[in-house]
């Protein structure tokens, strides 16, 4: 799916699980979704941070800093992906370009363009199979982490 | 706040130097080289170990189900009103199994994400004793490098691994809550050892004096001079919060003040890690040796653990002059 | 003596005639493979006298109109009167949606329902959040102006509404204020609370949720003290079982939970000192229909068959009005795909003949793009037709409970209502709906069936058409989403800002303060000075912000 090199760094890093961040912005509530999709990612071996639904972007951006995230995963069921792009601006405005971002829910294909435009890596859609959806968070969060790693460290 | 960078205003340029500025990013990425290990992660644990201030640690532990996040994100407004700023790491625990884990801590954080002066860090155990508790005293230095005047470690207070990171706090809340079922056995009697202050959080439920009875007796059996108090709060109703926040701060000041903690984390490191080690050099056939004297009445329990000791560590020097 | 020796006795050579054709069943079959429905009941292959053979009819079955009512609540059903077409409107401006629904009512509908949009659910006004996700759910409706030019030229005193409204109940307080202004009485306002059912939003689709579960549960008994004295023809409570089964619950958990909640609600208002025969004729009940049709249909009869027993016996209704399970049903968007939405029309269809077969009394049938986007004219209107067609072209109501005394659907109907009633002892066991909704045991099973449905998808165990079999690349035309036309809500959104500046502030304080007092003390009904701030211009947001602030901010307990 992804064609980066293997990323640098100690094997103690290779084999640290991702860490993703799984929220819901906007207004709907509906989390049957995002609860699955967690669990999926869980079994797969990440670390799953999970939010309730309704987090503000600015919230996003301070959870992905804090949680120092690889990647986020925005379950969007009712018309939240509308406001997504405005997600992917203010983490590039905080200096997290890197992490990658995937939507997961219901966006119509007229809707598409504006979401891979601003960089969203990845957009399920409904009957995506765990499969699916396990391998590409697992290849975009192992590139996200080779971008993160390139930008100097505390040694 | 302490750990402050120097008053010479520079535009901090290294990760080491954005950690001791402050910023959210640095420390973020700090954490996670502690707690994945390697190389980098050891150098990083040497240079905070030159720096590191005297920020308070304190731990909540207690069993699953007493509202301890609830609680937490109560005793940070309370902290934020005192105008302190305050970092809190939540462990839960990873699946043994995939090692993944799912942390919803944050889901009863979220009034204070906008907050500067509040930090939140979700932690995987990442499933094995000793792997966290390693880095947790340098994640707890790294913290405090990065200005926080408290630190807050939550820890489910479940199994071992939990109480062994429970003591790199400098004093202890452990918390429980009416209605658990056989509510006072689900503390268990390591986490008790280690309560500076006791918490019988829901106290609007009908059950919570005779919990915090419970909790006084069991303390009657305890085998120390201080007596920790016994609160009863209610996290949901902002009830008891300030005088909580109060009672860390005396137990704080009874087991010697602030200021002490890098130092304390750095030798309890040491013990865990000494203990560690020794569980890992005992022979098995000292062990069997002297089990199967012990068992037939030839030698006192005292004088088999002494000779166990003494050939385990004569051993070990052998094995490193060798 | 059971049914089968039953059987034996009056059907001579019945067990030689089952087993010869038992032999040859398992001779053409390589192998015996289990089937369970969603509620994890095993399926035979062939029912038969053996497993009902009637002598329990008129104990558990009787006729339509008495009790137990498991073949229908009214003697005449569908001959007399058929179920009423509810299709659920919102998008847009007050202006938008008054279009749609005058459009409607041209056309002989004589029942409404409004859906407001996603930022009234989350409890604020429309000035308060990211504007282009305004309208593109729902109406926005935030005060009595915009309720008045929603239902302008509606006759409010002729017409049912049907209000998508948690607590604290401000649509109707709207819809109360705009009746006032055009002189209807208020014994003349007919409709249901749909969205009344606040448990449901703590447990699943926690869009609704907006205040402390101690607080919704005070103003849903002051929802219904209010309006049993003032507005007699409303049904202020309708249980929402649709939440969980769209969350994950199975068909019979969902049942269970959603007659455990309506039990709650009847008790508390019980505890405040209503009789029973007050207001269980007014509680109504709403469900998901699925596509698994015979395990649907059971659902329902089984359903109905408790209700009465519990209204009767545990409750101790007296009136067989409050026996009566009367229920909207909604066919299922959580069974409709993405992959191939045409599809779709033939999945509604399906669920539509599991309501009606089910004794629905009103419903609402999904467009075929409810998987992608809010339903457009067009294909709302093929939604409408499918319940059309199978009234009038397909037959469906010449008869009464068409498949009772099917052997199948009769062992089912036994069979779920013995799940039903499995899951009902355990909320009994906890405590009650409202003690297993705090301490997320409702919460942890949903999350449990979620998975395992998701799990047999997974593994190809239930199929879908188009997505984990028969797929193909082909693209269906897929429609394009309705979006609120910009201008007109930049013009709505102005317009409210400088409603709300026009308003005299002192008046504004006046009613909070009063609503503010109403919940800080212990007797005085909040819903009363929610109408009472309604009327006199306060806004959705401000009454919610208000109640926010006395009775605490609901945090749904997510349970991961």
């Amino acid at each position: 799916m992804n064609e980066t090199a293997a990323p640098p760094g100690s094997t103690a890093v290779d084999a640290a699980p991702l860490r993703v961040l799984v929220t819901k912005i906007g207004l709907d509530g509906h989390d049957r979704g995002s609860r699955l999709v967690a669990a999926f990612l869980r079994d797969a071996g990440h670390e799953v941070i999970y939010t309730p639904p309704w987090q503000q972007i600015s919230d996003v951006v301070t959870l992905a800093t804090q949680e120092d995230v690889d990647v986020i995963g925005v379950s969007s069921l009712a018309t939240d992906h509308l406001i997504v792009p405005d997600l992917m601006a203010a983490l590039t405005d905080a200096d997290l370009g890197h992490v990658a971002v995937v939507v997961g829910g219901i966006v119509p294909e007229q809707e598409l363009p504006p979401l891979l435009e601003a960089g969203v890596r990845a957009v399920f859609g409904p009957g995506s199979s765990r499969e699916e959806i396990v391998e590409a968070v697992s290849a975009w969060g192992a590139e996200a982490r080779t971008a993160k790693l390139t930008e100097g460290g505390f040694a | 706040m302490t750990g402050s960078p120097p008053s010479t205003v520079r535009a901090p340029n290294t990760a080491f130097d954005r950690l001791r500025a402050g910023e959210p990013a640095a420390l973020a990425r700090a954490l996670s080289v502690l707690e994945t290990g390697g190389a980098e992660a050891e150098a990083l644990r040497r240079r905070l170990h030159a720096v590191v201030g005297s920020a308070s640690v304190v731990g909540f532990t207690g069993p699953p189900g007493v509202g301890k996040s609830t609680l937490v994100n109560a005793y940070v407004e309370e902290l934020r009103r005192r105008d302190r700023t305050v970092a809190v790491l939540a462990v839960d625990p990873s699946s043994p199994l995939t090692g993944g884990a799912i942390l919803g801590d944050r889901t009863r954080m979220g009034q204070h994400t906008a907050d500067p002066g509040v930090f939140v860090r979700s932690v995987a155990s990442r499933g094995h004793v000793g792997g966290l508790a390693l880095a947790v005293p340098a994640m707890l230095d790294a913290v405090d490098v990065a200005g926080f005047d408290h630190i807050v470690l939550e820890t489910v207070g479940a199994g071992q691994s939990e109480v062994e990171i429970s003591r790199f706090a400098d004093t202890t809340v452990v918390v429980s809550a009416p209605g658990l079922g056989d509510d006072v056995q689900a503390i268990k009697a390591g986490i008790l050892e280690v309560a500076d202050v006791l918490v019988v959080n829901k106290s609007d439920l009908p059950n919570a004096d005779q919990t915090a009875d419970h909790l006084q007796s069991m303390l009657q059996l305890r085998d120390t001079e201080r007596v920790p108090p016994v609160l009863r709060v209610s996290a949901t109703e902002r009830d008891g919060i300030a005088a909580l926040v109060d009672a860390v701060v005396d137990a704080g000041r009874a087991i010697g003040g602030t200021g002490a903690g890098p130092q304390r984390r750095a030798t309890e490191l040491l013990r865990q890690v000494a203990l560690a080690e020794l569980e890992r050099r005992l022979s098995a056939a000292d062990l069997a040796d002297l089990g199967a004297a012990l068992h037939r009445g030839e030698i006192s329990l005292a004088a088999a653990t002494e000779r166990l000791l003494l050939r385990t560590i004569r051993a070990s020097g052998k094995d490193n002059d060798g | 003596m059971t049914a089968t020796e039953h059987t034996q006795l009056t059907l001579p050579g019945f067990t030689a005639a089952k087993d010869r054709w038992e032999q040859a069943y398992d001779r053409q079959m390589d192998e015996r493979t289990t089937i369970r429905n969603r509620s994890g009941i095993e399926v035979k292959p062939i029912y038969g006298p053996d497993d009902w053979d009637g002598t329990t009819y008129l104990d558990r079955l009787g006729f339509p109109g008495e009790a137990p009512y498991t073949r229908g609540i009214y003697p005449t059903m569908y001959r007399g009167r058929t179920w009423s077409q509810r299709q659920l409107i919102g998008l847009g401006t007050p202006e938008d949606y008054n279009e749609r629904i005058r459009f409607l009512i041209d056309n002989g509908s004589t029942a409404i329902s409004l859906l407001p949009c996603n930022s009234g659910f989350r409890g604020v006004d429309c000035d308060e959040v990211p504007f282009p996700l305004l309208g593109t759910c729902g109406t926005v409706v935030n005060s009595v102006d915009h309720m008045d030019a929603a239902l302008a030229g509606v006759p409010l005193g002729d017409i049912s509404t049907a209000m998508n409204d948690p607590t604290p109940f401000t649509l109707l307080a709207f819809v109360l204020g705009v009746a006032k202004r055009r002189g209807v009485p208020f014994d003349r306002i007919t409709g249901t609370s749909n969205q009344s059912d606040y448990i449901s939003h703590f447990v699943a689709n926690h869009m609704f949720y907006r205040l402390s579960q101690p607080g919704s549960r005070r103003l849903l008994v002051d929802h219904v003290e209010f309006c049993r004295a003032a507005v007699p023809n409303w049904n202020p409570v309708s249980v929402v079982g649709q939440h969980m089964q769209q969350a994950g619950a199975t068909p019979a958990e969902t049942m269970g939970f959603t007659l455990s909640t309506a039990i709650q609600y009847a008790e508390d208002c019980m505890a405040r000192g209503m009789d029973p025969d007050e207001i269980l004729p007014r509680f109504t009940f709403f469900f998901d229909i699925s596509i698994s049709l015979f395990e649907e249909v059971a659902k329902f009869r089984a359903g109905r068959r408790i209700w009465a027993r519990v209204a009767r016996d545990r409750l101790g209704a007296k009136d067989p009005r409050s026996w009566r399970f009367k229920f909207h049903g909604q066919t299922s968007g959580v069974d409709l795909t993405a992959q191939q939405p045409l599809n779709n029309i033939a999945r509604v269809a399906t669920q539509a003949i599991a309501g009606i077969f089910g004794g629905l009394q009103s419903m609402h049938t999904d467009a075929y793009d409810e998987a992608i986007t809010c339903p457009t004219e067009e294909t709302a209107r093929i939604a409408v037709a499918t319940q059309n067609i199978l009234r009038e072209e397909a037959h469906l109501c010449d008869v009464i409970d068409p498949l009772g005394g099917s052997y199948y659907v009769e062992t089912l109907t036994d069979q779920m209502e013995a799940e039903i009633l499995a899951v009902m002892d355990t909320i009994d066991g906890a405590g009650g709906m409202y003690e297993a909704v705090g301490s997320g045991l409702v919460q942890t099973m949903i999350g449990r069936s979620a998975l395992a449905a998701q799990n047999r998808i997974d593994a190809g165990e239930e199929k879908i058409v188009g997505v984990n079999c028969f797929q193909d690349d082909s693209d269906d035309l897929a429609p394009a989403p309705m979006r609120p036309d910009p201008d007109r809500m930049r013009r709505c959104v102005d317009d409210f800002i400088a409603f709300k500046a026009g308003r005299s502030q002192d008046e504004v304080d006046r009613r909070l303060a009063s609503l503010r007092q109403a919940a800080q003390s212990e007797d005085e009904n909040i819903f009363a000075q929610v109408v009472d701030a309604a009327e006199a211009g306060v806004t959705h947001g401000e009454i919610v912000t208000a109640l926010r602030d006395e009775l605490g901010f609901g945090h749904p307990l997510i349970v991961a």
